[in-house]
């Protein structure tokens, strides 16, 4: 072990390790267990490690690991996972819940009467193409082109998924509270 | 008011920022992201939004819903996680 490698860790800790918990975070929501999300992590982390003389310092390092994971997952993951089928415009979508709530709740207090677990099962119920891009922008906060090189689609994609995520993230945290009795 | 009645109406008003309600909410993420290029338009909808009785308080709402989406729907790496990363970069290290 040389002065070399251990100054590779430092750096790969420095760099690539301060985004532990966004790897974690979107691992979560790709495997939708923790057994399989401390794999897929300890996986990605891995092969960002041995590649990382491929790495371009200075460049983004988040985006850079999650294309790692994306690519690992789609490799090894989703094979043994059930294939997942493919999304329909839902009418869900046509629904906006401000104008359900405007005149009850019209600043949306009702969110925070949910409790974390709802919201990251309302979260994980998202089909897989509108789960990515609203954790990534609305959880992990990368751009629309970050997330665009990531999922390697268009800009524009990104932004109608983003809509179409949000709006069926919003139904079903309605829904619940409605159940739940926190909106009358 | 119905519908064709408040169009009418809309019209007739002077459109704050010089940008319609319309044009506002169909970029409404985009500007609450800090996704719009161009510095103008991004003045546009934050004075129509400041003068709007319509478009604020849908704006407002998203606000609420995007903050509150960033702040409950994150999970932190357990310790054991970590704990377990740094010591396979350590047997990684020892295979250099």
């Amino acid at each position: 072990m040389g002065e070399d490698s251990s100054g590779k860790q430092k750096e790969f800790e420095s760099e690539a390790l301060v985004h532990l918990d966004t790897l974690y975070n979107v691992a979560l929501r790709l495997t939708g267990n923790a057994s399989d999300a401390e794999d897929l992590v300890q996986d990605t982390v891995t092969k960002a490690y041995r590649a990382w003389d491929k790495y371009e310092a200075g460049t983004n390092c988040r985006a850079w690991l999650v294309t790692i994971m994306r690519n690992t997952f789609i490799n090894q993951f989703r094979r043994r996972s059930k294939q997942p089928s493919p999304v329909q415009f839902d009418a869900v979508e046509d629904i906006s819940v401000f104008e359900e709530v405007q005149e009850r709740d019209p600043e949306g207090s009702f969110f925070h009467s949910i409790v974390d677990e709802e919201v990251k099962r309302a979260i994980q119920e998202l089909p897989e193409e509108f789960r990515m891009p609203v954790i990534l922008s609305d959880v992990e906060g990368l751009s629309y082109a970050e997330i665009a090189e990531i999922l390697e689609l268009p800009v524009g994609t990104v932004k109608s998924r983003l809509f179409r995520g949000r709006r069926r993230l919003q139904q079903r945290l309605y829904e619940y509270a409605t159940e739940m009795g926190y909106i009358r | 008011m119905t519908g064709f009645i408040r169009d009418i109406m809309e019209k007739m008003m002077p459109q704050p920022g010089g940008i319609d309600c319309g044009g506002v909410m169909a970029q409404l993420y985009e500007y609450l992201d800090g996704e719009l290029d161009d510095p103008a338009l991004q003045e546009k909808i934050r004075a129509h939004l400041e003068k709007c009785r319509r478009c604020y308080p849908r704006y407002n709402f998203e606000k609420a819903f995007l903050r509150f989406v960033s702040d409950r729907g994150h999970t932190s790496a357990p310790p054991e996680l970590r704990r377990k990363i740094f010591q396979t970069l350590l047997e990684e290290e020892g295979h250099d």
